[in-house]
């Protein structure tokens, strides 16, 4: 074949960069800036302004903060949990998601449901019911052979209840990311020479990295804000931050001082995130154009 | 110098749940053959070619490439070129990687790979695109590096489902070419699937044609135009007018470049067999008249004429449309 061959045909257009041209339509998003107006920036601001107002104008809540070890662990122990939620949300996840496309129609449906019932569920009914299922002798130990295995007021109880909670919001990203996927790619790659193995770790794994980034994101984040679980899965050693937040706000009144903490959350969350985008391209992963 | 594999396959069956996508083919493919399996969708095509690569398992049967029995040899160790009509390639890797990608299965490293990977990209006419990503190219580009990506590592025979049926009609007409060169080429066995009857008939040393999971008929494209073994055969392949055969069962098959239409009261040919009938359509084509007549029972008949001459149809006349029987096949009525 010549090259004039090649080229007699033209190439795919390139893609169109850019902002999108703003028209009439545009106005259509006035609703949904002015409801973020009310309930986001708003708040936030007032949250910003009363850590450096409450009880009186000054840096005292950071400081307070920073002076405490207390607090820092709790802050440390807030991004360790989360981290480890995700790390295990993703293992079960995968899996779960590579089966749900390979599964018939009726068997997709089932896990789907499987996995979205309890997203249904009151998050409080179902931490009770891990509470049961967990304690010294609940239904898991009345199994176990031997002296009970402490499953609650510690990490592993947190990391049980966080994980069944983050599951769908794993699962979800990933399986539509994975959806998306050429089989026949995989099949392509056998004809020339490859392995099973190998073909999924080169061909399909790579094209399932934005699914699973997008998954990781959703779920370290969300993870972060945690108070209910922790709180009651959990022991003194695993309170997060949410949990501190909310004693500071309706147990011992200390407005700016919660307000201080959500603030370095915030900063903190959004600092990694930077972190994060600067490794991976972020929009990306999050479905935005190339 | 015959570098290509001779293909056997024997008795296979393939059985999905409530179809039989193969029944019982027997085919083979000499080695440096350019093979055409044509048939219409779902007649088995795509079934067979699987079969051939390894991705589908024959309920029975067998499959032997140069007289090796490979049944049971999974497709990664087959080492068979694979072309699909979605071309498949990996989205994710530049048309070098892409290329590349048989070779480094193959440990081929360093000087010998780099060498190798713009020769087959040469061989295609892309060796300039090589740092694109698939989706940067038409699709007429896609499909020829996936072309060089299931030469690249020297295959003895090369498989292609269709790979010309995603392409407009002019490019696909110009690969039609270039796939021809390459066989040449090349000297590998391709065994190359298409619904496509007149890409079959231009293509092909052979054709087997399928139906319902059957070999209707194998043979060379010649033999099947000329001499079709069934009414199936005729109407698949070209134009056909349909007579009816002397005997129950038969029909005889004349093909419209093999009649004549002379006005009413013209003396015949000798020997020539005969009908009468009225002009309905002349069509000019350039290269000569498509004529299209109407029998007495009312069958509509086509004939290819010359342009010029003593007599031209016109619509409307009554006339007299002839053929030499020898030109006619008497074949059987399957449908
Ligand atoms: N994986 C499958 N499961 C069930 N039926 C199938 C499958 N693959 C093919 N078939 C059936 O087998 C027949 C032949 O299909 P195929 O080989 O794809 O035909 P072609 O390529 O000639 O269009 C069709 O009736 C098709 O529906
Ligand atoms: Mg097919």
């Amino acid at each position: 074949m010549t090259a004039e061959a090649a080229t007699a045909e033209p190439a795919a257009p390139a893609v169109r960069r850019g902002l999108p041209r703003l028209d009439r339509w545009g106005l259509l998003v006035l609703p949904l800036v002015g409801f973020l107006l009310a309930v986001l920036v708003w708040p936030l601001t007032a949250v910003l302004l009363r850590s450096f107002t409450d009880p009186e104008p000054g840096v005292e809540n950071y400081l307070a903060f920073f002076h405490s070890p207390v607090y820092l662990d709790v802050l440390v122990n807030t991004f360790v949990t989360a981290g480890l939620v995700t790390l295990v949300t993703l293992l079960l996840g995968f899996p779960y998601s590579y089966l749900m496309t390979l599964a018939s129609p009726f068997w997709r449906g089932v896990l789907m449901l499987a996995v979205l019932v309890p997203f249904w569920t009151s998050l409080l009914v179902r931490t009770f019911a891990w509470v049961l299922i967990l304690r010294d002798t609940g239904v898991v130990n009345e199994l176990l052979p031997g002296p009970p295995v402490p499953l609650l007021r510690n990490l592993p109880g947190v990391l049980i209840g966080m994980v069944q909670v983050m599951l769908p919001f794993a699962v979800l990203p990933m399986y539509a990311a994975m959806r998306g996927i050429d089989r026949r790619l995989l099949q392509a790659a056998e004809g020339l020479g490859a392995r099973p193995a190998f073909a999924f770790w080169r061909i399909y794994a790579p094209l399932a990295v934005p699914g699973v980034a997008a998954s990781a994101l959703l779920v370290f984040v969300s993870s972060l804000g945690f108070y209910v679980t922790p709180a009651l899965l959990g022991g003194p050693k695993n309170i997060m931050i949410g949990e501190l937040i909310v004693q500071q706000l309706s147990g011992v009144l200390r407005w700016g001082f919660a307000s201080a903490l959500a603030v370095i959350l915030l900063v903190v969350t959004g600092g990694l995130l930077m972190l994060m985008s600067r490794l991976v391209d972020l929009r990306r992963l999050l479905g935005g154009a190339r | 110098m015959s570098d290509g594999g001779s293909v056997d396959v024997r008795g296979v069956v393939k059985r999905y749940r409530d179809t039989l996508a193969l029944d019982d083919v027997t085919l083979h493919v000499p080695g440096g053959e350019f093979v055409t399996l044509l048939g219409a969708s779902g007649s088995g095509k795509s079934t067979l070619l699987g079969v051939i690569a390894g991705f589908t398992e024959p309920t029975s049967g067998s499959v032997a490439v140069d007289g090796r029995d490979i049944t049971k040899v999974p497709p990664y160790r087959r080492g068979l070129g694979m072309v699909f009509q979605h071309y498949a390639l990996f989205p994710h890797m530049t048309v070098w990687d892409n290329v590349a990608f048989p070779l480094r299965r193959r440990r081929v490293r360093g000087d010998e790979l780099r060498t190798r990977v713009e020769q087959a990209l040469e061989v295609v006419g892309l060796g300039a695109l090589a740092k694109r990503l698939p989706a940067q190219l038409s699709g007429g580009q896609q499909q020829r590096v996936a072309l060089a990506r299931a030469i690249v590592f020297r295959p003895r025979v090369l498989l292609m489902d269709e790979p010309l049926s995603a392409l407009d009609k002019r490019l696909r007409e110009q690969l039609q070419l270039e796939m021809k060169r390459l066989h040449r080429e090349l000297g590998i066995t391709f065994v190359f699937v298409t619904h496509d009857q007149e890409e079959a008939l231009t293509m092909s040393d052979r054709i087997a044609l399928l139906r319902d999971g059957r070999i209707v008929q194998a043979g060379t494209p010649e033999e099947l135009y000329e001499r079709p073994s069934s009414r199936y055969t005729a109407e698949f392949l070209g134009e056909s007018n349909l007579f009816p055969g002397r005997d129950a069962g038969t029909v005889l098959v004349v093909r419209p470049e093999h009649l004549g239409v002379l006005p009413q009261g013209e003396s015949l040919p000798q020997d020539h067999e005969a009908y009468d009938c009225d002009v309905r359509e002349v069509v000019y084509l350039g290269s000569g008249l498509r004529v299209e007549v109407e029998l007495r029972s009312g069958q509509r008949v086509v004939a290819r004429t010359a342009a010029r001459g003593p007599h031209v149809p016109k619509p409307g006349d009554s006339a007299i449309v002839h053929w030499h029987p020898e030109t006619s096949v008497v074949v059987s009525d399957d449908e």
